[in-house]
Order: C-alpha cells, then structure tokens, then sequence
C-alpha cells in the first residue's frame, strides 16, 4: 500500500485527480485529496505533515503556469521532501518529456492509460498490449429467422422469387459455366486436367483476359505484385502490432463498422487494413474495378491495379484475408457484372466472410443484362449458400434518381430468393441524400426521419439484419474535412440509435475524387464514430411523426411496385419495364452480357 | 539517415489559412504554397473564401497505387524500421 496525497492544483479542474483517487481507492492505496486551488506554499505545508510516498499533482497548462511549478518543485526541494517522495504530474497535454523539464519525476498525459498509472504507483513495470486485437469474430446473420411480419408482401416476395428460380431452370451463361469450371480446376489434382479445363474456361472469356493470363498482357495500369513486395508486406505485418487496440462499439448492441477497400492495390489495402483495424473496424467491404465487371473471365494472380478497383482474383482476396486479423470481416463486391458466380465461389474458396449481390441494382444504370444477371446471381446465391457466406443486398437510391420505394423492393426480392436458396440475406438500406430525397425535399427539415423510416418499413416487413450504408452519410459530406467526419457520426449515431446490425463507413477524404482514399481520412471517421457511440449509448435520436408518415407511404409504396412485379412472368421482364427503376428515374437496364444466357 | 517522407503511408494533407483578397488569389497561393515547401504539385481538396482568407485542405500523394511503398521496405530488419 502506498501513501499519496493527490493535489488538484488548479483553480477548477480537479475531475482528473479525482478519478484517479478513486482508481488507487481501489486498488488498496491509502490517498489523501485536497482542496483545489491553494498556494504552492499552503501545499508543501500539507505535504510535510506526513510522510508520503507519492505527490500526484493535476494541473492544466497555460501562460505563466510553468514558472510556478517550478516554483512550486523549488518549496519541495527546500522542504526535504524530494529526497523521500516521488512527485508526479498529470494534465491533458503533459507528457514524459515535459514534466522531466518541469522537474518532475513522472507525467502522465491525455494517452495515458489509468492501468499505466496504477502500475507506476505499484512500482510494476507497464507494458503496453501487443496481444493483437483479442477480439472474436462477429455473427451478423444468426439471430434472424427471416419471418415476414407482412402477409402480402410476403405472398408477392414468395411468387415473384417462385418464378424467377423456375425461370431460371435449364439456363445458363458463360459466367455460370466458368464459375463451375475454376471450381474443378480448383479441385483438380492433375496437372493435365487443369489445363485441359483451362482451355475450356479460356474459350468463354474475353480476349483481354486470356492475353493477361496466358502472355502477361496486362490491361493499362495493372502489373503483378513482386515477391519482393509480398515479402516486405508480410515483414510489415509481421513487425507490427496494434498497440491498446480500440473498440468503436461503445454499448455492445452497437452495429459493427466496415470500411470499404479498393485503392486498386492489395499491398495499400493491406496497410490501411491494419491500422483500420487498430482504431476497431470489424471489416471490410472489397470493391473491383468497374471494368472487371464487363468483360468475361477474370484475370489470374496477385495484382495490383494504378486506379479504383482492387482487382477480385482468388490470389487478392486470400492475400487479404489472411493479411488481416482473423476477426476482422471480409466481404467482396459480386452484385454486378460478367463474373458474379465465379467471383463467389473465389470469395468463398479464399475464405471471405459475405459476398455483396443485388441482383436488381446490377441490373440497372451501367450494369449487366436483366436477363444474364438473374440467370448468373442465381448461381451466385446458391455459392454462397454453399459457403456459408450470407450476402449483402446493397441499395440503389443514391446516385441515379431511384426512389426509395424501388430500391428497398429490390432489397425485399433478393431476400426472398436467398431465403429460398437456403442463403442468409442482409438488407442494405442506404442512409444517404440521394436525387429523388433532393428533388422531393423529402429530407429538407432533417436527416433522421427518411433515413429512420426506411428502417421501421424494412422491419415492419421481414426479420432480417439491417446493415445501413453504402456508406452511411453518402451525398452529405464534402471535402471539408470537419463536416465530413461530423456526417458519418451523425449518421453512425443514427444507425446505433436505430439497433441496426452493421454500418459502412467513408473517410472524410470520400467526396474528393482525385485519388486513393488515404489513412488519415480512414482515421478521421472512425474516431468520430467512436465518439459518436459513446455520445449516444443506448440512447437514440427521436424522429418527427413525419417518420411515420414515410414509414406508412413507403410500405405503400413498396407492396405497390410488388404487385406490379408480381404482376410480369419474371424478374428480368419487370426490370426491363423499369418496374425497379426505369429512365425518369435516371435508371435503365443494363446491358453487359445480353444475349449470352442459354 | 532514414528520411521522414519515407515513411509516409501515401499521401500529405496540408490544413491551413491564407490571407487572400479572393477565391483566385486563395487558389493561387494555396498551390504557390506547395511549390513553396518543395511538394511540387499538390491538389487543392478543398477551399472556402470567407472575405478575409481562404481556409484550405491541400493534399500531397507520395504513391499512387501500385507504386514501391519505401515505408514498406523500411519495414525490413536491419533497414532501421520497428523491431
């Protein structure tokens, strides 16, 4: 037990010192607390009437404060009582170094942790955790039954998706048959076997691709990684650690926090991957390169990419899941394109958590062929199924001028398949202040109401996990990077307060456009996050009534575009019809891969 | 001697305030400014003139994707990186 007399020599600000009593309190230390604001002289007077072990002085920096701590370390020496007692200071912007110059034996800052204090004061030597994260991996999915709370909705789900997968029996499409041939390559113990299947996946594929794979011919800007890059990515991670690594989530129903990856090169994913995870990111979403998604076959290796996109071969994403902490989540963009199936099972064979796939979103704006998409997210569901990977159903409401109506229906649809597929869904509602809310001034008053009620129609509709983003704040933040950080935990508190599952995140670098997202920007946002949490707890922001009124107009609506699309002999008909978004709403069919469906 | 810039992730951000007359004049000083401090040419990521300045986020790539990251190879035993 240790002897402490613990001054506040401050005028006001004596909370510090007194949470720090209290800690020694607890650890069986015998302290003694005085009366804020007195003189030097006054203090040294208490300090000589007994015999301590430890002065603990709190105090704020400013104009003038230095000299009188000085002073103050001066009466003490004078006094006899430095020879026998350890004097220490702590304040926000003290530091090790500062209160060495200041004359003190120890200081002790705003990143001083209280273990750190407690072990000094004990005389125990405090090492900092290197214990890696020392965090489980997340389960998004299994608490959901998928029960529908709408009996007409669920009746028009359960027909529409009854007639897409009858539709879809007998059909198939390069993309479904390359898929099933890289599995058996996979699976292939023969050399000569491979090859021969390889030549057969080679005659479905673009040109572009079977020269990258069989001659190097690269497309403009990508090049394999060196093994001497590999290897001095593995030195990094292996060199480093988390140090104190922090939880974002402040109350544990907190929704867990991904971020998105695809600067376009794996090794700079990797690094930001791992602070990321440091500061608690719980995963992460892997983002291709559009021009992945349009040509047919999938380049081979570890690549690296000079633009946006990270290139989703089965090489990439095993260097990215193995590269980041076996907690750590990982999902891969498959919702649209010539490559869903494959890109899957890829997902799944390197060990991915989740696969994003939309079949309706991929089907509109620049997107695949209706008919080619449902054809291949069919497949793509039923491999994620297989691998256990649920999927996410991102959104589409946000860059063209799709209403919400439309897009959650589409969410709704995808839903209802996975479930008949045997795959576990998760719903993507976009938190975000896309055309149609501008246009309609549906959000004019406040960004909680539309963004709220969006989530009390989903759940009034299905028990399902409800995972906002993508990312959440999308179209509020600008390049300022205050305001940028302030969306996203405007956003995330929004989304806590909602007890959604899981939240997509930006950086406060996402509206500028000019180049990679960078670590710092990475940083900003979390940290506001983490705030964020911690300033709303288990409390929640209190929407208007008017978030009833969109609740109650957007089943309406939702159950409406239903009928229509219940209405059509299938999917790909009604979004042909635009039933999901159609030209007025800035949405049309895709058209990658049409005519390639047998 | 190991060079601090070396071991930057990817990119500098430059936060500050420029006493200006205008938005053009903020514009010009704010990439004067990179030039200035040996940056060459940085990007303005964002501007506001408030009458009396503008206050401005500039920002520096050391990498683009796909280049040699030297914080990486100074990550090697024996190169002066963490242990």
């Amino acid at each position: 037990m240790k002897k402490i007399l613990c001054v506040p020599f401050d005028p006001v600000h004596d909370v510090g010192i007194k949470i720090i009593k209290a800690e020694l309190d607890k650890h069986g230390h015998d302290t003694k607390l005085i009366s804020p604001d007195l003189t030097p002289e006054a203090i040294v007077k208490i300090a000589a009437s007994e015999q301590y072990d430890f002065i603990l002085v709190s105090r704020t920096l400013g104009y003038g404060v230095a000299e009188l701590l000085a002073r103050f370390i001066d009466l003490l020496d004078a006094a006899g009582i430095r020879e026998k007692t350890k004097i220490v200071i702590g304040g926000k912007p003290v530091t090790p170094e500062l209160a060495a110059e200041l004359g003190f034996d120890k200081g002790f800052g705003a990143n001083s942790s209280m273990e750190e204090i407690v072990a000094y004061i004990e005389g125990r030597e405090y090492t900092v955790s290197h214990q890696g994260l020392n965090r489980t991996k997340k389960d998004i999915v299994s608490k959901y039954d998928y029960s529908f709370n709408n009996p007409e909705i669920e009746t028009l789900l359960s027909s529409i998706a009854d007639k897409l997968i009858k539709w879809a029996e007998g059909k198939t499409s390069p993309g479904v048959e390359r898929a099933k041939l890289r599995e058996k390559i996979f699976n292939s113990g023969s050399q000569i076997e491979k090859d021969t299947l390889l030549e057969k996946y080679y005659k479905l594929c673009d040109p572009e691709i079977i020269n990258a794979n069989t001659k190097g011919q690269f497309i403009k800007g990508v090049r394999r990684v060196s093994e001497k890059e590999l290897t001095d990515l593995k030195t990094f991670i292996e060199t480093h650690n988390p140090v104190d690594p922090v939880r974002i989530q402040h109350a544990d129903n907190h929704p867990l926090v991904f971020k998105f990856l695809g600067s376009g090169c794996p090794v700079m994913d990797i690094t930001h991957a791992k602070v990321c995870e440091r500061y608690g990111i719980d995963g992460f979403l892997v983002i291709n390169p559009s021009w992945e998604a349009r040509y047919e076959g999938l380049i081979e290796g570890c690549l690296t990419h000079e633009n946006d996109g990270t290139i989703t071969s089965f090489e990439n994403i095993k260097l990215l899941r193995e590269s980041l902490d076996t907690s750590t989540l990982l999902t891969v963009r498959a919702h649209r394109g010539l490559n869903t199936p494959e890109t899957t099972l890829l997902a799944g064979l390197a060990g991915a958590d989740l696969a994003k796939i939309n079949l309706v979103y991929g089907s509109l704006g620049a997107g695949t062929d209706p008919v080619r998409l449902a054809v291949d997210g069919i497949e793509t569901i039923k491999l994620a199924a297989r691998f256990n990977m649920p999927f996410d159903i991102p959104g589409n409401d946000e860059l063209s001028g799709v209403p919400a109506w439309k897009s959650l229906a589409g969410l709704l649809i995808n839903v209802m398949i996975g479930k008949k597929l045997g795959a576990k869904p998760i719903l993507k509602p976009l938190f975000c202040f896309g055309p149609h809310i501008v246009i309609n001034g549906l959000m004019k008053d406040n960004y909680i109401d539309y963004n709220a009620a969006k989530i009390f129609a989903l759940r009034s509709i299905v028990n399902s996990p409800i995972w906002p983003g993508e990312p959440i704040a999308f179209m509020t933040q600008s390049e300022e990077r205050v305001q940028a950080a302030n969306a996203n935990s405007y956003h995330a508190a929004l989304a806590a307060g909602l007890g959604v599952d899981v939240i997509t995140v930006a950086s406060t670098d996402e509206a500028y456009s000019r180049g990679p997202i960078c670590i710092t920007s990475r940083i900003d946002t979390i940290r506001a996050i983490t705030d964020a949490y911690k300033f709303i707890g288990n409390a929640s922001f209190k929407p208007t009534p008017q978030a009833g009124e969109y609740t109650k107009m957007l089943v309406e609506k939702i159950t409406g575009v239903l009928r229509q699309v219940e209405a059509k002999d299938n999917l790909p008909e009604a979004i042909y019809a635009g039933l999901l978004g159609n030209q007025e709403d800035g949405a049309y069919p895709g058209t990658f891969g049409a005519g390639t469906v047998k | 001697m190991k060079r601090a810039i070396d071991s930057v992730m990817d990119a500098i951000d430059i936060e500050t305030y420029l006493v200006c007359s205008d938005p053009l004049e903020g514009k010009k000083l704010a990439l004067q400014l990179g030039t200035e401090l040996n940056l060459g040419e940085i990007d303005i990521m964002y501007q506001e003139f408030d009458g009396y300045g503008v206050r401005v986020r500039l920002r520096k790539y050391i990498y683009k994707p796909g280049n040699n990251y030297l914080y990486l190879e100074n990550s090697s035993p024996g190169k002066g990186g963490v242990k």
